[in-house]
This record gives C-alpha cells, sequence and structure tokens, in this order.
C-alpha cells in the first residue's frame, strides 16, 4: 500500500518535473502570464468604479462588484484546469505521439490521470495566487471568513469538474476532436454560473428556464460557496447547501468518469488509434 | 544488467507465470488475429454512409520465441509487423487470440507486460523534443519506478553504451536522426527488461554505427540474464546475421518461420556458381566446361575469365566444373556461390500470393 502510493507520488513528480521542465523552456510566456493577470485584475478594477458611490443592489455579495469578481475568477480559471487540463493533456500527447512511450511504461489509467494535469493544478493555483494578491495588495481587498472552507469548496469544485474533464479527456481520446463537454462547460460556466453578475438575474431577466440550468452547472454551487465563505463570512452550517450539492455531484460523477475513460483507452488500443489525432 | 528494483505488481523477477508460459518460452502469440475496425461503423450503417471495409492486419498468426533468442519478423511494408510489435507491447488489443509475456496476458495483465517488456520504434515523435536527452530518459525512468539513484545509474549505463554522452545536454529535437534511434534503443533499455521489441533498429544510422547496434543487440542476447529480443527490420543482412530465427510475415500471415539458412535453402533449391580462373581465354573455358556444365556462361574480366552457372544446391556440378578446368590447365582464382536470399524469400511469398489472390478472383468470377 505505502510502496504503491510512494510509486504514485514519484509518478505524478515525475509528470510535474517534465511540464516544469518543458515550461522553463518557453521563458516569456511565464512573464507574459503574470502580466496578463495583473491587466485583468487592473480592468475588473477600473469597471466597479464606474458603480462607485451610487450602487445599490439587493444582492449581499454583489455590493462591491470588484470584490464579487475577485473572487469568482481566480477560482473559475482554477475549475476550468481541473475541468480542461486532462483533455488538453491527452490530445498534446497525442498530438506529439508521445502517449504512446507513456503507455509503454508500466502506467496504470488513474496515475496517468492525476498525473497528466498535476502540472497544470500547480500553475492555476499559482495564477489563483496572484489574482487574489494582486487585488489585496494594489486596490485594497480585504477577505473575510475561512480560507480553510474556502479551499475545501475550491477541492471540491475542482474535482467535481475534473470528473466532467476525465468525460472530456474520453471523447478526445475516441473522437480526437469537437468535444461537447467543453462547450458545454467551458463557455456555459461563465454565463450560468454567477462569475459576472448575480445568478438571480438569470431567472429574473431570462425566465425560470434559462435560471434552471444554473443548477446543473457544479460551478455555481463552487463560487457560491466560496464567495459566501469569503465576502459574508459565513460558517461550515451557512453553506451546507451548496457542499451537500458538490458532494452528490462527485459522488456520480468521479467513478462514472473513471469508468468511460478506461473504457476508452481499451477501445483506442482497439482501434489502434492511440496516437491518432 | 539487473532488472528494475521498483514495477507495479510482480517486475520481470516474477517467476509464478514464468512457469505458466513453459520452460524457456519467453513469447507467446496464439491464434493472433486483427481487424481494425471502421470507425464509427454503426452510425454509417444507420444513415447508409459509404464507408471503407475493416483493415485485416494480423491473420491467425502463431509463435513463440524462447529465452535468449533473437526472433527476426520480416515482410514488407503493411504486412503487419508492426501491428504485431504493438500488440506484444500492449498498444493495440488483438480481435482474437492471445500474446504471453513471460506467462502475463497481453490484455489481462497488461501493466505486467509492459513492465517486462521495451519497445523501441522508429517513431521520432515519442520523445519530448525540447526536454534534453537526460530529461527525456529521466522522465520515462520515473515511469517505470525507477528511483533517482537508480535512473542516474542507469542513464549513465545507457549513454555510453548507445555513445550518447557528450549529446545528454542537446534537445531531443536537435538530434541527428541517428542519434534519435538511439534514444529509442535507450528509452527501451531503461528497466533492463527481460523482453525487448526492437522495430528496424538501425534504420537511419551510418554503416559504422550500425555495425555496432548490431553488436549491442547481440550483447543483450548473450548477457547474463539474456534478453529475448524480436527485431523487425528491412535490412535482410542484419535479421540474418543476428536472428536465430525468422518468421516471414505477408498480407498479416507468418507464410514462413525458421533458421534463416534453412529458409532460403528451402525455398529456393539453386544457387548461382562464380569461378574466376586465369590461364585460359573465355572460349577455351566455354569448351572445357562444353560437356561436364552445358550452361555455363563464360566473360573475359582482364587477363582473367569469369565462369557462371544455376546448380541444385548438394549436386555434383561445381566439382564437374573445377576439375573439367583444372584438367585442362586453367588455373583456379577465385570460387564463390550465390544462394537465394531472404529477399527472394520474401518475393517468392509475395508471388504466391498475388497468383493465389487472382486465383481466388477468377474463382469469385466464375
Amino acid at each position: 500500500m505505502l510502496k504503491s502510493f510512494l510509486l504514485l507520488v514519484g509518478r505524478v513528480r515525475a509528470f510535474v518535473v517534465r511540464d516544469f521542465q518543458l515550461a522553463v523552456s518557453y521563458r516569456l510566456e511565464f512573464f507574459f502570464r503574470i502580466l496578463s493577470i495583473l491587466f485583468v485584475t487592473m480592468t475588473l478594477y477600473f469597471i466597479s468604479q464606474i458603480f462607485a458611490g451610487g450602487f445599490d443592489t439587493p444582492y449581499a455579495e454583489w455590493r462591491d462588484p470588484f470584490l464579487a469578481w475577485i473572487t469568482a475568477l481566480p477560482f473559475l480559471n482554477y475549475f476550468m484546469v481541473g475541468f480542461s487540463s486532462l483533455a488538453t493533456a491527452i490530445r498534446s500527447e497525442q498530438a506529439q505521439g508521445t502517449l504512446e512511450g507513456v503507455l509503454m511504461t508500466p502506467i496504470s489509467v488513474p496515475t496517468l490521470i492525476v498525473a497528466s494535469s498535476a502540472w497544470d493544478f500547480v500553475q492555476a493555483t499559482f495564477h489563483s495566487f496572484l489574482y487574489l494578491f494582486f487585488g489585496w495588495a494594489l486596490f485594497g481587498v480585504r477577505y473575510r471568513g475561512s480560507f480553510l472552507l474556502a479551499i475545501l469548496f475550491l477541492l471540491l469544485t475542482t474535482l467535481v469538474l475534473a470528473s466532467i474533464g476525465i468525460l472530456s479527456a474520453s471523447f478526445a481520446m475516441v473522437f480526437k476532436r469537437g468535444d461537447p463537454f467543453g462547450i458545454i462547460i467551458g463557455t456555459g460556466s461563465a454565463l450560468f454560473s454567477g462569475v459576472f453578475f448575480p445568478v438571480q438575474l438569470l431567472t429574473k431577466s431570462g425566465g425560470s428556464a434559462f435560471g434552471y440550468v444554473s443548477r446543473f452547472i457544479p460551478t455555481t454551487y463552487g463560487i457560491d460557496g466560496i464567495r459566501r465563505v469569503l465576502i459574508q463570512g459565513q460558517g461550515l452550517a451557512d453553506v451546507g447547501g451548496p457542499l451537500v450539492s458538490l458532494l452528490v455531484f462527485l459522488a456520480v460523477l468521479l467513478p462514472f468518469s473513471l469508468w468511460v475513460f478506461t473504457r476508452s483507452v481499451r477501445r483506442a488500443k482497439r482501434e489502434g488509434s492511440l496516437i491518432q489525432f | 544488467m539487473p532488472p528494475a528494483a521498483t514495477q507495479d505488481g510482480p517486475g520481470p523477477t516474477a517467476d509464478a507465470p514464468r512457469a505458466a508460459a513453459g520452460p524457456g518460452v519467453a513469447l507467446s502469440v496464439e491464434s493472433v488475429s486483427k481487424t481494425y475496425p471502421v470507425p464509427l461503423a454503426g452510425f454509417k450503417r444507420l444513415f447508409r454512409m459509404r464507408s471503407r471495409p475493416p483493415v485485416e492486419a494480423l491473420r491467425g498468426v502463431t509463435l513463440s520465441i524462447n529465452e535468449g533468442e533473437v526472433f527476426g519478423l520480416i515482410g514488407r511494408n503493411g504486412a503487419g509487423k508492426t501491428t504485431l510489435t504493438k500488440i506484444i507491447a500492449t498498444l493495440v488489443q488483438p480481435t482474437e487470440g492471445s500474446v504471453g509475456v513471460l506467462g502475463f496476458d497481453s490484455v489481462r495483465d497488461e501493466e505486467r507486460v509492459r513492465a517486462q517488456v521495451g519497445l523501441a520504434t522508429a517513431e521520432e515523435r515519442s520523445f519530448y523534443w525540447r526536454l534534453t536527452v537526460e530529461q527525456n530518459l529521466t522522465f520515462f525512468a520515473r515511469l517505470y519506478g525507477m528511483g533517482v539513484a537508480a535512473t542516474r545509474r542507469r542513464i549513465e549505463e545507457l549513454l555510453a553504451l548507445l555513445e550518447l554522452g557528450e549529446q545528454r545536454r542537446r534537445r531531443f529535437g536537435e538530434l541527428s536522426t541517428g542519434n534519435k534511434q538511439r534514444m529509442a534503443v535507450a528509452r527501451a533499455l531503461l528497466n533492463s527488461p527481460p523482453v525487448l521489441l526492437l522495430d528496424e533498429p538501425t534504420r537511419s544510422l551510418d554503416p559504422i554505427a550500425a555495425a555496432r547496434m548490431r553488436e549491442t543487440v547481440g550483447r543483450l542476447a548473450r548477457g547474463t540474464p539474456p534478453v529475448t529480443i524480436l527485431l523487425t527490420s528491412h535490412n535482410l543482412a542484419e535479421v540474418e546475421e543476428l536472428c536465430e530465427r525468422v518468421a516471414v510475415i505477408s498480407r498479416g500471415r507468418i507464410r514462413a518461420l525458421d533458421a534463416p539458412a534453412r529458409l532460403r535453402s528451402t525455398r529456393r533449391q539453386e544457387e548461382t556458381a562464380r569461378v574466376r580462373v586465369g590461364s585460359v581465354t573465355p572460349e577455351q573455358a566455354a569448351r572445357l566446361l562444353g560437356p561436364a556444365v552445358p550452361r555455363a556462361e563464360t566473360s573475359a574480366r582482364g587477363e582473367l575469365v569469369d565462369v557462371s552457372f544455376t546448380r541444385e544446391v548438394g549436386d555434383g556440378l561445381l566439382d564437374a566444373a573445377l576439375r573439367a578446368l583444372a584438367a585442362g590447365g586453367a588455373r583456379v582464382v577465385e570460387c564463390e556461390s550465390e544462394r537465394g536470399s531472404l529477399l527472394d524469400v520474401i518475393e517468392e511469398f509475395e508471388r504466391e500470393e498475388a497468383e493465389e489472390g487472382s486465383g481466388e478472383k477468377e474463382a469469385g468470377g466464375l
């Protein structure tokens, strides 16, 4: 058991080191990414200044729109990594032709899943931290509530989206392109999960059917929970609703997606299309 | 070369399944067929879309390779060599039949099989081009579960063995084609696998490097413990030099399997004898050979004369020719015979296949 765990850690580390080495081989990209996060944070701040002084809203978390955005955007970024990193990694390994080399080693499918996405999570953690840091250091944002509870929401939502990401990677494995999950979750999250405006506005302005969609997007619960914790300072007892919703999503999606991914690898082997892209 | 210490499950040292495979058998392929399905066949049928027929890459292939044996697989492009290699390496699943590697089934125990098998293909894309030689090898070694010290030691050994030491800090993308090929072999040897699959290992190497690679392959097979090697190659001389047995594969079927020399001799009973003589003119040589070797051809080569004729292997024609020439005062300078090569064997099978194919078509048309 301990040996298997150490083996898993060693393999995940190998992937992280590899991806780090690949990333530093493109040095400028790293600095431009930091610059772009700074620019986005500044842009959001200046947009929020439009409402400064004369802004009244019934939505408690939106009284300071900059605070609402700066707490949602880094997490959305994190969730999207959870969702897209595996499919991107698989597609990239297929396109490069390296997937065959990796699958020639005695690595198991779950290890491949965890290890392929590991570097993206390391990067996303750093980028998300930068959003929060710039908001705090440059624009005087003060966060409330328990950071541990916020991290719990972050982990849960990321795991749920990673499960959808595994489904997306399964699709990439078999059909190579045209991933439907990417379209639904990728573009749908920003619209339906309340990143830029309260989800209640979807029902109010778009009708009940429109608002209903947001309930099926896990990101809605993740962002709601994190905002309640970091902006309103709510505790565990107050955020039970979004927490349970995320747990239900996870209980259904994780085993299902692992089963689908294993089958898709098997199918690609049957078709001999492991390195086609 | 000791096997890698850490693997998923029992590594190359596991002996229970080895016993199940039969004594001395490293690799067994039992009635393996592979048909590549048409993508989205059901969907295409549903909408009555036109689709190409499925590709039958292998048909009932059966063979077994003994521990420490160097086994050759030859055939034209598209004959099924790479598909068979990939099935053994667990990268492709067979449609029918089974493959056992030291007793582990390639479908049921695929992770264990991968721990026993090293695959070196001529596919350059399977490495990370922006990483250095050392970084690439380290990454794959860690996936094999090798520790830091073992990885470092093994990479040093392999860089020395494959003469890549000077290239260690160069990016893979900057390597010559030959060095990329050596990298593929180095990666295949990382965890010291007991079974090695080499897909055209000398394809892009210069003659000296190719000779060294052949030497390395031979040394691995003779090493302790010996490595079992399946070699596919278009270089037939290489196959003849290295392999104890060779299988000829054509259109997905094993058409013949034997020692290279026997394969040549059983398929080609004739050989061309060439004798170079002095002290006679071409006309005198023809006259001397006349009654004994009626179909001999003679031609002048400077002051010497070349005599050539076709004979059945083992007949008395060569002896008769040499006696007749010597009796007539000719001085024999050189004598050699050229039997059919493995290329002839492949061509012969191709001809037979083509004839069978046209025969079937005609029968079908009647």
